[in-house]
């Protein structure tokens, strides 16, 4: 028996069973979980340090339970591809391949940040590798289509990902942007981890049915809707994806369904505001993609106690040393705001243009009549 | 007269053109864009030149264009997109608000957007409240963007280049009832840079700061005053952001009188800006009141004999600031 892909169903359907590791070679898998096991072991480490020290002062929205989409894409993505996220950034900020060290710092507000302590783990970018990130939804994914349209305009050959979350296909701007990819058959991938709710709000109170991946096909958008938790059959999947993107077979949605555990933000418990069950949560803990993974690795043979600790090890000296980087790195000084909003030259018109003088005009002509229209 | 003259759609056509042949980069996005009638005639005949690919007609999704703008930026395009009105523009207001604007300063100055925004406002003829409203104050309210009113085909063009060939932003707001307006044009591409106004007519006795669609009103208003012996300094801001306080503190400083002609509305607008930030550098310095000509504090009514009283006039001007002069 299948699971059934509705988050009010997943719930009640016990242990996942169905992972298959078949066709993925043992480096790709123990990838994946390395992958994961950072991320998780990352966002971990800064839950724990939020509170009390108090000197990551912006809302992080932690990404934990959330880690086996951005673990796929980071194996399959290129450095010249583009990538933009939502608000819940550091998995993709991981894809992407974006250091470490940057990310922490500039939670940290630090000189040393990604950008220099003026974005913070909503809005933060790390421009050289190709990724940015922001809070207003599915602006991102509007602007993540503009890239597609760039590249192909370009006749280039990378990508452009868009990860969200299903609460982005609330806003008007996510259809407008489906519209053009499907219409111009851009080179896109749609990222989209279904994690129920927007904030606190179930996807079913927004919205009339899950089905977004119906509504992406009838605008062209090739889509599929997979377990989210399964790291294997999410790579599968948008390992699948990606190569028919780049092949030109146009724009593909992948709508993971996964699980946040934390709070929507920050590392305080919102259980207060009463949006989801105990058995849920339950569900999802039991079935971490980690967990998934890891156990079905040590069943086929290929994972052993030592490999794991390995991993456990690295993952633990680069937080530390990402976060005695951060700590140690200064605040930046107070910049001259008169400058920091615009770029101090323009190159390319210095290059190509000169001036003429000229410009005689003569008041005295009628203003243009605007009829017929 | 040996110069060329052609008109105001004509000279942002030529900078379009010129644009697109000088760089491929620069593309061209909006609805219609690729038809003969080519937004009055700013956009006619590029299809043809430069193919469907960089002249894109575009589904009406304001909001989507202008993101897609700045992702094709992105890549290294130069895109130029139009609205027909700049009332459509503004559902586009969380692209250009949300990520347009702070793109530079939440990159902490590693990635810039070269997006030039074009945005047409009517102007009578029953464009009503939904055709005609000028909001250049609002986006030049937004740090991170910069905001050109050309009033002369001279600087239409020039402005145009700049801002498509610049690193940032430009929000480029034409007025419709420019658009045949003719000025003396060199047919060579060429720049005029953000922040410098143009000292139109020379004068002495008060300073006639004039936005966009109110310069050459407020020309033909210096030229009538002259009869009644009054000099008036017309300035031409030619760019709201960041515009030239420069010129017009020097002007002020020679004349002692302000007067701003903004075709906005009233309150908290560009005028209000103007006036404040003379105020607290010069005021001392200023022998009268400063004074303010503006739409009123409505919306624009359709019919045509409401929008003779809505929109100020060459007389009502004349006779304001004759009593102004008087007071």
């Amino acid at each position: 028996m299948g699971i059934t892909l509705k988050h009010e169903l997943i719930a009640r359907s016990g242990p996942y069973r169905e992972m298959d590791l078949s066709g993925l070679d043992r480096d790709t898998l123990l990838a994946l979980l390395r992958q994961m096991l950072r991320l998780r072991r990352t966002e971990e480490a800064l839950l724990r340090e939020y509170h009390p020290a108090d000197e990551m002062r912006c809302p992080i929205h932690f990404c934990v339970g959330q880690e086996a989409v951005p673990a796929a894409l980071s194996l399959l993505v290129r450095g010249d591809d583009y990538m933009l996220s939502h608000h819940r950034s550091h998995g993709y900020y991981f894809a992407k391949g974006a250091p470490l060290r940057e990310l922490f710092a500039e939670i940290y507000g630090k000189a040393t940040g990604a950008n220099g302590g003026k974005a913070g783990s909503q809005d933060i970018s790390h421009h050289a590798s190709r990724f940015y990130s922001g809070a207003i939804l599915a602006g991102a994914v509007s602007i993540a289509v503009g890239v597609a349209l760039g590249l192909q305009i370009r006749k280039s050959t990378s990508l452009a990902i868009s990860g969200f979350g299903e609460g982005a296909s609330d806003e008007g701007a996510f259809w407008e942007a489906m519209n053009y990819a499907g219409l111009c058959r851009l080179p896109i991938l749609f990222a989209c981890e279904n994690n129920r709710y927007a904030t606190f709000s179930d996807q079913l109170k927004r919205q009339a049915s899950d089905n977004m991946c119906e509504r992406v096909t009838t605008f062209g958008v090739r889509a599929t809707r997979i377990f989210g938790n399964d790291a294997a059959q999410v790579y599968r999947i948008l390992d699948q994806e990606v190569r028919r993107i780049r092949e030109g077979q146009g724009p593909a949605l992948v709508e993971a369904y996964t699980y946040r555990w934390n709070s929507h933000v920050g590392p305080e418990d919102d259980g207060v505001n009463n949006y989801r069950s105990a058995e849920e949560m339950a569900f999802w803990k039991e079935n971490c993609p980690i967990r998934l993974l890891r156990e079905k690795l040590v069943e086929a043979g290929q994972l052993s106690e030592s490999d794991l600790a390995r991993l456990e090890a690295d993952a633990a000296q680069e937080i530390a040393d990402c976060f005695r980087f951060a700590k140690e790195s200064p605040f930046p000084d107070a910049p001259d705001w008169g400058s920091v909003n615009l770029a101090s030259g323009a190159p390319v018109a210095d290059k190509l243009l000169g001036t003429q003088s000229g410009g005689e005009f003569d008041q005295f002509q009628a203003d243009a009549r605007l009829a017929p229209y | 007269m040996t110069s060329r003259q052609i008109s105001y759609a004509q000279a942002i056509n030529e900078a379009q053109g010129q644009a697109m042949d000088l760089s491929p980069d620069v593309l061209l996005m909006g609805q219609l864009v690729d038809t003969r009638a080519g937004i009055f005639g700013t956009t006619s005949g590029l299809v043809d030149r430069f193919g469907p690919d960089r002249v894109r007609d575009f589904p009406v999704a304001e909001n989507l264009m202008t993101a897609a703008a700045m992702g094709a930026a992105l890549t290294g395009l130069r895109p130029v997109i139009v609205h027909q009105r700049l009332d459509f523009m503004i559902y586009s207001l969380d692209a250009i608000v949300n990520w347009l604007s702070l793109w530079r300063f939440k990159s902490n100055g590693h990635s810039g957007l070269p997006v030039t925004i074009r945005a047409i406002v009517g102007k009578g003829w029953g464009q009503g409240p939904q055709h005609s409203k000028s909001l250049h104050a609002w986006f030049a309210h937004l740090p991170g963007l910069r905001v050109a009113v050309p009033a002369t085909a001279y600087d239409a063009k020039g402005l145009l280049l700049e801002s498509i060939f610049s690193e940032d932003p430009a929000i480029f707001v034409e007025g419709r009832s420019l658009f045949s307006m003719t000025s003396e044009v060199p047919e060579q591409p060429y720049r005029i840079r953000f922040g410098q106004a143009a000292v139109r007519r020379r004068g002495k006795d008060l300073t006639l700061v004039a936005i966009g669609n109110q310069v050459p009103l407020a020309l033909r208003v210096a030229t009538e005053l002259a009869a009644s012996s009054v000099d008036a300094e017309v300035i031409d801001l030619r760019t709201l952001s960041p515009w030239d306080k420069t010129t017009v503190s020097e002007s002020v400083a020679k004349t002692g009188r302000l007067i701003v002609a903004d075709p906005g509305w009233r309150s908290f607008g560009a005028a209000a800006e103007i006036m404040a930030t003379v105020a607290e550098t010069q005021g001392d310095k200023l022998r009268a009141r400063p004074m303010r000509i503006c739409l009123p504090d409505s919306h624009t009514p359709m019919s045509s004999a409401l929008e003779q009283v809505y929109y100020p006039s060459e007389r009502g001007m004349v006779d304001a600031i004759n009593a102004w002069m008087k007071s």
